[in-house]
């Protein structure tokens, strides 16, 4: 009460400028706020109210309040537990795959040689690539045969003369295949986020370090990697919650759904139309993007407090 | 305060939220628009309005697709936008558009297995009414029944269509044969003698996706079996159905006259693969034809042919249909251009310079008697294409088909890939589909 009060005699005290400029301020932002709501808070809210309902929209039943159900039809159901393995599977060993090598590939592009400036142009390439295209020239290398996947592997002998593996017709196979055309793409920016975190290490720190008589794995352990922490971090988020969300990529190497829980909701959405099935599912998958990147974000704060 | 800000702020969104109602319709059906009068001999001067059309056209505006709307603007004065897809986008552009109740699309491409969702959910305009009778009958059978939906015409036909078997002349000569398999067991055997140095019997569409389905219910037929019952239960577990997954399985599994490779490709593969002369046979729809005979795409110029699927016992032939209509879309602004469109699309002006340059097939039964016609075709395939037409079995086209059609294809590959036993594999898919007709009455 003496709040209210107290805000309200503030406003009054505002003088008439100021009371205008807010007033102005409020207006600017209305119309922002307007599509904001209409199309992000809104729909959101929506597929909220959607996800208990029994929607399909194009068979012309009706549509019926079924309360939770969807969601406890969804924990029983095979396929969903399947794709969210996948995807799951995918994320994570995406995700190391690329840091491992965009770190590696950061500290290679950190050091003074010639043609330098080339080999980080490079390097964005497959990153700017359309990840449908990309998914057409792995469709490509994938091809058993003669792709050139199989006959690089027959070359260094991984893979007998006699082997012809099927990349893209197994579940399993087709997994591991887009991990190998995702990491392809998505190593560059690993690189280049954490090339920008390496280049902000101040010099002195690793002269200290030498002068302790630290090689390179120990300066890489103790110098570079708590030092670039907060940026390994922001970036293992962003690759977490990008591959968490797999898709596109997939339409190009299959028609199988379960391999993606993205796919899955796609095509429970827009080839179906069972809108309050494929609600409850896209909150599941929310869900569990939100349990990882609270986990992250502890992480990250428990981190700074430290340093 | 600042929570005080923050709170206020969550309390006014979602009151603005709670206040719009976010409920999903309950009627079921969209509100049925006013249908305005339309005519199919229209007489009202339509020069000047601009329709838009979303079809698959991956050849650009000067390909044959492309061309052929330049020259209805110049017959008739009515523009038109186009929107050219792949085929594989086709249908969730369409979808999308409609989820956002966008009227900006007059016309679109539809598969005959879509006709259900078009019309049960008021994505289509019904024409049952606006295409007169007589001109109905103007069509051929199996174009018009693709475009059907109960008693509706949910699209008007745009070609006809079914799978058909091609093989490699030189290759089957080469193995002491100099006419292609009539049975399914001819078949195997064939491929059995075709299959060295590389070169495999046959190649398929056996990725998992609709085209896999399509070569099943071919062959389901083919073996004397039955896909659906004509209550619109699925019935391809018993009998002939299951003759031919265990047909596809031996194949694959047990011969290995089948490029291994098949099991990832869809038709576009199948036809590259056997324009590199290394496949004996295929079955693919049409439009094989001006590429497999372009030296500068094709290895096999004239060495190949076209002609009857095998059958097996009584059954002569068997081939899916997968014609095409295109549907007048319910939410149209522009729906008497459009519907000027559709007619002009079954006329000689349309039919057959895209049979010359696309290897499309008229709807109408009387081009192909056409002389035009006959001497467009260089080839000689038609009489051979039209043939098949005969033998054509359509897939349901009930709503719930797309969802029943992925069910079936994820099963079917299991058993190809030797997962599942074809008997466990069909029994599950009808189990799922039985469910799935379930819930959704």
């Amino acid at each position: 009460m003496e709040k209210s009060a107290g805000k309200s005699a503030k406003f009054r005290l505002m003088g008439k400028k100021k009371r205008k400029d807010l007033l102005f301020a409020v207006i600017l932002l209305l119309p922002t706020f307007y599509i904001l709501f209409k199309t992000f808070l809104f729909p959101i809210y929506q597929s909220l109210v959607w996800s208990m309902y029994k929607y399909h929209m194009l068979d012309g039943s009706d549509v019926v309040f079924v309360g939770f159900s969807n969601f406890t039809a969804l924990f029983k159901n095979h396929d969903f537990w399947t794709a969210t393995y996948f995807t799951g599977y995918f994320t994570v060993i995406s995700t190391v795959a690329e840091l491992v090598l965009g770190l590696f590939s950061a500290l290679l592009l950190n050091q003074m040689f010639r043609g330098r400036v080339f080999f980080r142009m490079i390097i964005i390439i497959p990153w700017a690539m359309l990840t449908l295209v990309n998914g057409l020239l792995w469709k490509w290398i994938f091809q058993p045969g003669n792709g050139s996947f199989t006959i690089i592997l027959k070359k260094i002998h991984v893979l007998s003369a006699s082997e012809n593996p099927l990349w893209l017709a197994d579940a399993h196979n087709i997994i591991n295949s887009v991990v190998v055309a995702d990491v392809w793409k998505m190593t560059p920016f690993m690189t280049l986020l954490l090339l920008a975190g390496l280049q902000a290490i101040p010099s002195t720190l690793y002269e200290a370090a030498m002068m302790d008589g630290a090689g390179f794995w120990k300066k890489l352990w103790y110098v570079t990697i708590p030092q670039l922490f907060p940026i390994l971090m922001i970036a293992v988020v962003l690759r977490t919650i990008a591959a968490f969300r797999v898709y596109d990529i997939l339409t190009v190497f299959t028609g199988d759904p379960t391999t993606s829980i993205s796919y899955l909701t796609f095509n429970k959405a827009f080839r179906y139309f069972y809108l309050g099935e494929a609600s409850a599912m896209a909150w599941v998958s929310t869900a569990i993007i939100l349990v990882f990147i609270v986990l992250y974000i502890r992480m990250l704060k428990k981190n700074s407090h430290e340093v | 305060m600042k929570k005080g800000k923050v709170l206020f702020l969550l309390i006014l969104i979602f009151s603005l939220l709670v206040g719009c109602n976010a409920a999903p319709p309950t009627s079921g059906k969209k509100n049925e628009a006013k249908s305005e009068k339309l005519s199919w001999n229209n007489k009202k001067d339509l020069k000047g309005e601009e329709i838009t059309l979303l079809w698959v056209n991956t050849d650009g505006a000067n390909g044959p697709r492309g061309k052929i709307l330049k020259e209805f603007t110049k017959d008739t004065g009515i523009k038109v936008k186009e929107l050219a897809v792949d085929y594989n986008s086709l249908y969730n552009k369409i979808t999308t558009a409609v989820l956002s109740n966008s009227a900006d699309i007059d016309l679109a491409e539809m598969d005959t297995i879509w006709a259900g969702q078009f019309m049960e959910g008021g994505i289509a305009y019904d024409l049952a009414d606006t295409v007169p009778k007589e001109v109905q009958k103007k069509y051929t059978q199996s174009s018009l029944s693709s475009v059907m939906y109960k008693d509706q015409l949910a699209a008007v036909p745009f070609f006809s269509s079914t799978k058909h078997f091609y093989w490699n002349k030189e290759l089957l000569a080469k193995a002491g044969y100099n006419s292609p398999p009539k049975t399914w067991d001819e078949f195997r055997e064939m491929s059995k003698k075709l299959t060295k140095n590389g070169v495999y019997g046959s190649a398929w569409s056996w990725k998992q996706a609709e085209g896999l389905n399509c070569d099943f219910v071919s062959l389901v037929y083919g073996f004397g079996g039955k896909f659906f019952d004509e209550k619109g239960a699925p019935v391809f577990n018993k009998g002939g159905g299951l003759k031919a997954l265990q047909y596809m399985v031996d194949l694959t599994q047990k011969d290995k006259t089948v490029d291994p490779a098949s099991l990832q490709w869809s038709e576009d593969d199948v036809k590259n693969a056997f324009s590199t002369g290394k496949i004996a046979m295929m079955t693919n729809w049409e439009g094989m034809y001006p590429d497999l005979n372009d030296p500068s795409k094709s290895k096999v110029v004239d060495k190949t042919d076209v002609g009857l699927m095998p059958g097996n016992g009584d059954v002569k032939s068997a081939a899916v249909t997968g014609s095409e209509g295109i549907s007048l879309m319910k939410d149209s602004k522009h729906k008497q251009a459009a519907l000027e469109f559709l007619k002009w699309m079954s006329t000689k002006k349309f039919q057959l310079p895209l049979f010359k340059n696309d290897g499309m097939y008229p709807t109408t039964e009387g081009l192909y008697d056409d002389p035009d016609l006959k001497a467009a075709d260089k080839t000689k395939t038609v009489d051979k294409v039209m043939k098949q037409f005969e033998y054509g079995q359509n897939r349901p086209n009930a709503p719930g088909y797309v969802e029943w059609a992925d069910i079936l294809s994820a099963e079917i590959h299991e058993a190809l890939l030797g997962k599942k036993s074809a008997k466990v594999a069909l029994d599950t898919a009808a189990k799922k589909i039985k469910k799935a007709i379930e819930e959704s009455k």
